[in-house]
């Protein structure tokens, strides 16, 4: 044990500054995959909501199929077949928009659970008072449903940075890969691998623990008592800053 | 054209009766981890436990399959225990998922009011009877949905065991492209025997859900 220790110190000014340099690669593909992946998730959800037959069906034959089929299928079509058809992404470009395809049919299933939990008056109260639609959804619904979306979809993003190991398979140069390139020049795979779970660890266990802790934050102040105040006519905190919001604009 | 289809299909479908034996084989190991673990946190008492399965399950949730895979595969195998390739894989996925399914289960078992553990005792049952009698039938059905959210994942996980050469689906696919450099055709092919398999273990559950509830 103390060997093995031993070892990975010895070698940590050779692996070190090459795994900080992968785990750059391996945030940037998380972050812009995250992003992708929300906007894609909104966009299902909006497609999903409309009166139209066509976008309703698009969006749930995307959601049923990318939510069905590994990442892994969905980013060796886009690397390695797209280009067939005369469309050629970088490893990057493709490795972003496979975890944001897949990971957007899942936060859509999210945003749609947070927004049906909002409930049906508060659509008919914030068009009653004049609001167009979009401004309705922005302004009154969104912010409600966010608080009910927030944890889960922080954990979806912690699921795509585990999720963007993958993208190795189709030759990202993130921590995965960099450490597969390690590992075949040194024959050490037990140390850097156990070093690049560390690597992995040290960014994900933080943000599961504030997931957690947001979570409980939530639950406790944001939840029963407000309701409670709405109950006796009383605006809450939340439901004040929106009409503030609302004031301003108009 | 079509003999080209066929030919890989049959390639294809051979992979899926890997990618289903190690989904079972995993899946068997997770439950009886995770079943295990989340017993253990009801059950015994001792404070050294609990925090040695919370550091299993915190450890195991926020590293990626594929690290975990390459650890028990090339990792081992450096040490000394060398594992077939699906055996790595069940034993690799199975950690990450008795670890998951902990989670669930300890969910489940907290689910179920505290009166029940009141009454089973007040009737004379011993705290293990209760357990098992009164405490895990009820929780069952609260832990069908998310298991079956996690066996859907699996299936389309396992498709990592791929990085470590066992010849299941997404293997074949690559070396079946290698020689016809059809990409589209075969893993749009992969896809759809996918599709097939996580729909199908959809509705397993959907039927399991069904029959357990009241």
């Amino acid at each position: 044990m103390i060997q093995f220790i031993a070892t990975i110190a010895d070698n940590f000014s050779d692996w070190g500054p090459r795994l900080f340099e992968a785990s750059r690669y391996t945030l940037a593909l998380t972050l812009s995959g995250f992003v992708f992946a929300f906007v894609f998730g909104l966009l299902l959800e909006f497609a999903r909501t409309r009166q139209h037959l066509l976008p309703r069906h698009a969006a749930e034959s995307a959601i049923f199929i990318l939510r069905g089929v590994p990442i892994l299928v969905v980013l060796y079509l886009l690397y390695f077949a797209l280009p067939g058809v005369g469309i050629r992404f970088g490893s990057f470009t493709a490795g972003v928009i496979g975890l944001g395809l897949v990971h957007g049919a899942f936060i859509a299933e999210v945003l749609r659970a947070g927004l049906q939990a909002v409930p049906r008056g508060q659509w008919d109260s914030a068009l009653s008072v004049g609001l167009s639609p979009f401004k309705a959804f922005r302004l009154v619904i969104f912010p409600q449903a966010l608080r009910i979306v927030l944890p889960p979809i922080l954990v979806a993003m912690i699921a795509l940075l585990k999720d963007s190991s993958i993208c190795a398979l189709i030759a990202v140069n993130e921590l995965t890969l960099a450490s597969r390139a390690i590992m075949s020049e040194t024959f050490l795979p037990l140390h850097i691998f156990v070093l690049t779970g560390l690597f992995y660890f040290s960014l994900a266990w933080p943000a599961s623990l504030g997931v957690k802790l947001l979570e409980r934050h939530l639950r406790s102040r944001a939840g029963k008592p407000a309701r409670r105040k709405n109950l006796t006519g009383e605006t809450d905190a939340a439901a004040s800053t929106v009409s503030e919001r609302i004031s301003s604009q108009a | 054209m079509s003999d080209f289809l066929l030919q890989s299909l049959g390639s294809l479908l051979n992979g899926a009766v890997t990618t289903l034996g190690v989904t079972a084989g995993t899946l068997t190991l997770a439950i009886v981890i995770g079943a295990a673990f989340a017993a253990a946190q009801q059950l015994v008492r001792f404070p050294a436990l609990h925090f040695a399965i919370a550091a299993y399950v915190e450890i195991f949730r926020n590293v990626p399959s594929l690290t975990y895979l390459f650890i028990v595969y090339f990792g081992l195998a450096y040490v000394g225990i060398r594992l077939s390739s699906l055996m790595a894989a069940i034993l690799g996925l199975g950690l990450i998922g008795g670890a998951v399914l902990t989670d669930v289960f300890r969910a489940g078992l907290q689910a179920i009011p505290r009166d029940q553990h009141e009454a089973a005792l007040a009737l004379g049952l011993s705290p293990f009877q209760t357990f098992l009698l009164v405490i895990v039938p009820q929780a069952r059905r609260i832990c069908l949905p998310p298991l079956g959210n996690y066996a859907i994942g699996l299936v389309k996980d396992t498709s990592l065991v791929a990085a470590i050469a066992a010849p299941e689906i997404m293997f074949n696919a690559r070396q079946i492209v290698n020689e016809s450099f059809q990409a589209a055709l075969v893993y749009g092919l992969a896809a759809l025997v996918y599709l097939a398999i996580t729909c199908s273990l959809g509705q397993v559950f959907k039927i399991l859900e069904r029959r357990a509830a009241y």
